[in-house]
């Protein structure tokens, strides 16, 4: 698959303190990206520099194939929309004014509008001053703008900030409409588990400026698969034992887990245990859900 | 993107803003103060109008310039700050095309006000029926100097309006350069040269002369000081140029 966005040792520092370090971003195309972290972790400057808002310490960024330099920066740029922490927009123009004034900046055709206001369900309050918008309604009108020339990559940051519930899962069911129907790449940020996990399709996980995860957001389910934690009368021969047949077996605290949840493995284990008189005092199974994933990855609280 | 598809989305930004009223206004205010100052005329006045207001009026832009150009310059560059439109403009355009055209479009308005105190000059003689021929070249470099110190007073005051996210700064160091340009006036020479927003008044045509025995008010024709008009043009160029590589470090 090809990597629409990729950054490579990307490094931002702020008075001598890295904020981001050597991030290896890699976007493939036509995905929905989750960009995942705490507040503070460093994912609005990752996008800031994606765009070239922000100029990186060290490192490149490179998207849909390009190095992103000064001079190439804008033309590249023709091909993303971006709505990055809290919307842009004129407060004096309405929404369908906004809308025009950005076709301008974009060079794109004002036909366009119509199209992106029903999309963002704008079409009602589209000659109200923006200025007049509810939060919801701005993050739309940015969302709306973003859109305008239907770019190849769309970059949201936390777009879903401020939302009601009704708004929130508009604006997911929107985004992930987005790859089926122009075809577009979006890479999204929040700090919202939960949220990734219903839209993204690849996720990446940035804690104190690092990643710490990529992969495809299965493979980060494939993380929360089952496990059986076993108590017994004696837990070091037992473990002694089960390793011994070649199980995946584990000792952690004063238990033992089976990293497996097959019914097989279970059953010869349990086989094992008593062939060796050892007493099982307790079988549970255990499962890891994303949260605790995530929490076990960022090492701290989000 | 084009210059003038980057001129007229200046223009596109600005709608419903009338900021056109601004130097409308203080045009107005300007030619109400050339009405009050000759409602009592007699023919010695008349005789020397227009050398009295190419005397007067610079004093007067010392005071009204400062504010005006505080003001057309927040309000162009508040509605940036308050949208937070950085973040999408600088995906489109370039930072520095992104402050020059928005400086150049502020300009636009103090050319306007340049042109109407151009215009309104001898609009008063006619109206007030001056005896003194129009000096034409003296009027025109009247405009001329309006225009040059306004774009460099408009500098900084574009440049803060475009750097402070509260637009009272701006507009107070607008407040403050008129109170000091008009103080600066009685300033020693070296002193007087040294505040910004006097320099409306720094190259008037003719010196003043009060007698106060006769009560006669006599204008004399003074040398253009053109080392000083040199130096401060250089000045100003570098000036736009440090405020704008400052402004261009600024992230967003």
């Amino acid at each position: 698959m090809e990597t629409v966005i990729q950054t490579t040792a990307l490094t931002k520092q702020y008075h001598g303190k890295n904020v981001v370090t050597e991030l290896d971003l890699s976007v493939p195309q036509g995905s929905i990206y989750g960009f995942l972290g705490p507040n503070g972790a460093g994912k609005s400057t990752t996008m800031k520099m994606i765009l070239g808002l922000v100029w990186p310490t060290s490192g490149s960024v490179a998207v849909l194939g390009k190095t992103v330099n000064q001079k190439n920066r804008l033309d590249i740029l023709k091909n993303t929309g971006s709505l990055i922490e809290s919307p842009a927009y004129y407060g004096h123009l309405s929404g369908r004014e906004n809308l025009s004034l950005i076709c301008s900046l974009k060079q794109v055709p004002e036909r366009q509008i119509d199209e992106m206001l029903q999309i963002v369900r704008l079409k009602d309050a589209a000659n109200k001053k923006a200025g007049q918008y509810s939060l919801g309604m701005k993050q739309r009108l940015g969302l709306a703008a973003a859109l305008l020339g239907h770019p190849k990559v769309l970059l949201l940051d936390e777009p879903t900030n401020g939302l009601d519930p009704e708004g929130i899962q508009e604006m997911r069911e929107l985004i992930c409409s987005l790859p089926k129907r122009y075809g577009m790449t979006v890479l999204v940020s929040s700090h919202l588990l939960s949220e990734i996990d219903l839209m993204a399709t690849h996720v990446g996980i940035i804690n104190r400026g690092s990643l710490i995860f990529q992969d495809e957001l299965s493979v980060l389910h494939e993380h929360s698969r089952p496990r059986m934690r076993l108590v017994t009368t004696d837990n070091g021969e037992a473990l002694r034992i089960l390793k011994q047949a070649g199980l995946p077996a584990a000792a952690e605290q004063k238990s033992i887990y089976l990293n497996t949840g097959k019914p097989e493995v279970i059953l010869r284990a349990g086989r094992l245990l008593y062939a060796a008189d050892i007493g099982l005092l307790r079988l549970e199974e255990e499962q890891k859900s994303l949260e605790d994933i995530f929490l076990s990855l960022v090492g701290r609280s989000v | 993107m084009k210059r003038q598809h980057c001129a007229a989305v200046e223009f596109r930004k600005e709608r419903h803003l009338k900021i056109y009223l601004v130097p409308l206004a203080f045009l107005i205010l300007l030619f109400f103060w050339c009405a009050f100052s000759f409602r009592n005329a007699d023919a010695y006045d008349l005789a020397q109008g227009y050398t009295y207001l190419l005397f007067q009026i610079p004093m007067l832009n010392c005071i009204l310039m400062p504010v005006m150009l505080a003001v057309i310059a927040s309000r162009l560059c508040d509605m940036e700050i308050k949208g937070g439109t950085l973040k999408l403009l600088y995906t489109v355009q370039s930072k520095h095309g992104f402050y020059d055209w928005k400086y150049l479009h502020s300009f636009f308005y103090l050319l306007l006000f340049s042109i109407g105190e151009g215009l309104a000059i001898p609009f008063c003689g006619k109206i007030f029926g001056f005896t003194e021929a129009l000096p034409a070249a003296l009027l025109l470099r009247h405009v001329g100097i309006l225009l040059l110190v306004g774009a460099v007073v408009l500098t900084v005051q574009h440049f803060l309006s475009l750097m402070s996210a509260n637009q009272i700064i701006p507009l107070l160091v607008g407040l403050m350069g008129s109170f000091l340009g008009l103080f600066s006036m009685y300033f020693p020479p070296a002193a007087a040269r040294l505040v910004l927003w006097g320099y409306f008044g720094a190259f008037l045509p003719f010196g003043m002369d009060w007698d106060k025995d006769t009560r006669i008010l006599s204008f004399y024709q003074v040398p253009f000081p053109t080392t000083i008009f040199v130096l401060f043009l250089v000045f100003g160029i570098l000036l736009y140029l440090f405020c704008r590589a400052v402004f261009l470090k600024k992230e967003v």
